[in-house]
C-alpha cells in the first residue's frame, strides 16, 4: 500500500466506526441528537476522504489532481448551499 | 416502523449481497416502501446515507489490496457529483410514480448483470499512456493496465451519479459495466474504483437532502448501522449453499422487489391488499 492507500483506509475504517458508535449510542439512549450526528458524520466522511485527497495532491505539487479534488468539494458544497437555499 | 426492524432488515439485505459480493443498497428502497410503509422519499433519504457507510466501510478491503485506482476515482467523481446534483434538482420534479419505474428498471438491470458473468476486457498494450495507468495485484503479480475512453466514461457517470441522487442507490450497477466496459479496466479494480466513489457521489446528493431535512435520522440510522454491520458479517459468511444458488436466489427477489415497483408505479399495493 501506499501511503495515501494506508492513510484513506485508516481515514475510512475510523469514519466508519465512529459515525455507527455514535448512532448505535444514539439509538441505545443517547437520543435523537446523537442519531442525526451519527447520521452528519457518515455523510461528511466522504468529504473527509476529499480533503485528505486534496491535501495530498497539493503537498505532492500536483496540482492538476488537486484542482480536480477542489472541484469534486465545490460541486458537494453547491449541492448542500442549494438545498439549504430550498 | 421501529428502529429493530429498520436495523434487522438492512442487516439482513445487506449480509445477504455481502454473501455475494453485491451491494444491497439497491433492496432498502424497495423493502422500506412495499413492506416498511415508507414514503419513498424517506426511504431515498435513508439510503444514500446507507449506501454511503457500506461505501466507506467497504473501502479499506480495497485500499489494502492496491485495487483502487484513487485518481481515476477522482477524475470521476467530478462527472458523478455533477450527475448527482441534477439528480437532486430533478427530484422535487419527478412524479413518484415515474421512481418506481426507473426502480424497476435498475432491478431488473441488476438481476440481469447478476445473471451475466463478468468478462475482462482489460488491455495492458493499446491506447496511450495516461496519468490514471495503474498497476494491480493479480495472483501475487502485478499487472499493468491502462484506462481507456475517458470522455465516455465521463459521460456514464454522469448518468449514475444522476440515477444514484434519484433513486438513493450507489449506482454500482451503471458505474461498474462502465468501468469494464467503457473504460477496460480490470474487473478487480472496476468493483474496487466503484465502490470507492460511491461514497462521494452519494454525499453530493445526501448533502443537499440533509439540509433540506428529507433524511429523516430515526429512519436513516437504523438502516445506514444495520447496513454496515450487515456487510461486514456479509463478507465473512461462508455458506453451505452453493453460489449459483445464491446467485438464482437473488435474481429472483430482484425480480420480484421489480415486480412491486412496477405495481406501485400504477399505484397498486399488493402487500396491504385490496383497500
Amino acid at each position: 500500500m501506499t501511503p495515501l492507500e494506508a492513510r484513506l483506509a485508516r481515514l475510512l475504517w475510523g469514519g466508519t466506526w465512529l459515525a455507527s458508535a455514535v448512532i448505535a449510542a444514539g439509538l441505545f439512549g443517547a437520543g435523537p441528537r446523537a442519531v442525526t450526528l451519527g447520521v452528519a458524520l457518515f455523510i461528511l466522511l466522504p468529504v473527509a476522504r476529499l480533503l485528505l485527497l486534496l491535501w495530498t495532491f497539493l503537498r505532492e505539487r500536483d496540482y492538476r489532481f488537486g484542482a480536480l479534488a477542489a472541484f469534486v468539494l465545490a460541486v458537494i458544497a453547491f449541492g448542500v448551499v442549494l438545498g439549504a437555499r430550498g | 416502523m421501529s428502529s429493530t426492524w429498520l436495523f434487522g432488515v438492512a442487516f439482513g439485505a445487506s449480509a445477504l449481497g455481502g454473501m455475494l459480493g453485491m451491494a444491497s443498497g439497491i433492496f432498502i428502497v424497495p423493502i422500506l416502501v412495499s413492506f416498511g410503509r415508507v414514503d419513498i422519499r424517506i426511504a431515498i433519504g435513508a439510503s444514500i446515507v446507507s449506501v454511503i457507510a457500506c461505501s466507506c466501510g467497504g473501502a479499506p478491503p480495497y485500499l489494502r489490496a492496491r485495487l483502487t485506482n484513487v485518481r481515476l476515482a477522482v477524475v470521476l467523481e467530478t462527472a458523478t457529483t455533477v450527475g448527482a446534483l441534477t439528480g437532486v434538482f430533478l427530484a422535487g420534479l419527478i412524479p413518484v410514480p415515474a421512481l418506481f419505474a426507473l426502480f424497476a428498471a435498475i432491478l431488473l438491470l441488476s438481476a440481469w448483470q447478476m445473471a451475466q458473468r463478468r468478462r475482462e476486457v482489460a488491455t495492458v498494450e493499446s491506447g496511450s499512456a495516461g496519468a490514471l495507468d495503474g498497476v494491480y495485484p493479480d495472483d501475487g503479480r502485478d499487472v499493468a493496465y491502462r484506462v481507456q475512453r475517458v470522455p465516455l466514461g465521463m459521460a456514464l457517470m454522469y448518468g449514475a451519479g444522476l440515477v444514484s441522487a434519484l433513486l438513493g442507490i450507489g449506482s454500482g450497477v451503471l458505474k461498474i459495466p462502465a468501468m469494464d466496459t467503457a473504460l477496460r479496466l480490470p474487473i478487480k479494480v472496476s468493483s474496487a474504483t466503484s465502490n470507492f466513489m460511491i461514497g462521494v457521489t452519494a454525499a453530493a446528493s445526501a448533502g443537499a437532502y440533509f439540509v433540506r431535512g428529507e433524511i429523516i435520522p430515526g429512519v436513516a440510522g437504523p438502516v445506514a448501522l444495520g447496513s454496515v454491520l450487515g456487510a461486514l458479517v456479509g463478507a465473512r459468511i461462508l455458506m453451505a449453499m452453493s453460489s449459483e444458488r445464491l446467485r438464482l436466489f437473488f435474481v429472483a427477489i430482484l425480480v420480484v422487489l421489480a415486480g412491486q415497483m412496477v405495481l406501485g408505479a400504477f399505484g397498486i399495493d399488493l402487500v396491504r391488499g385490496a383497500a
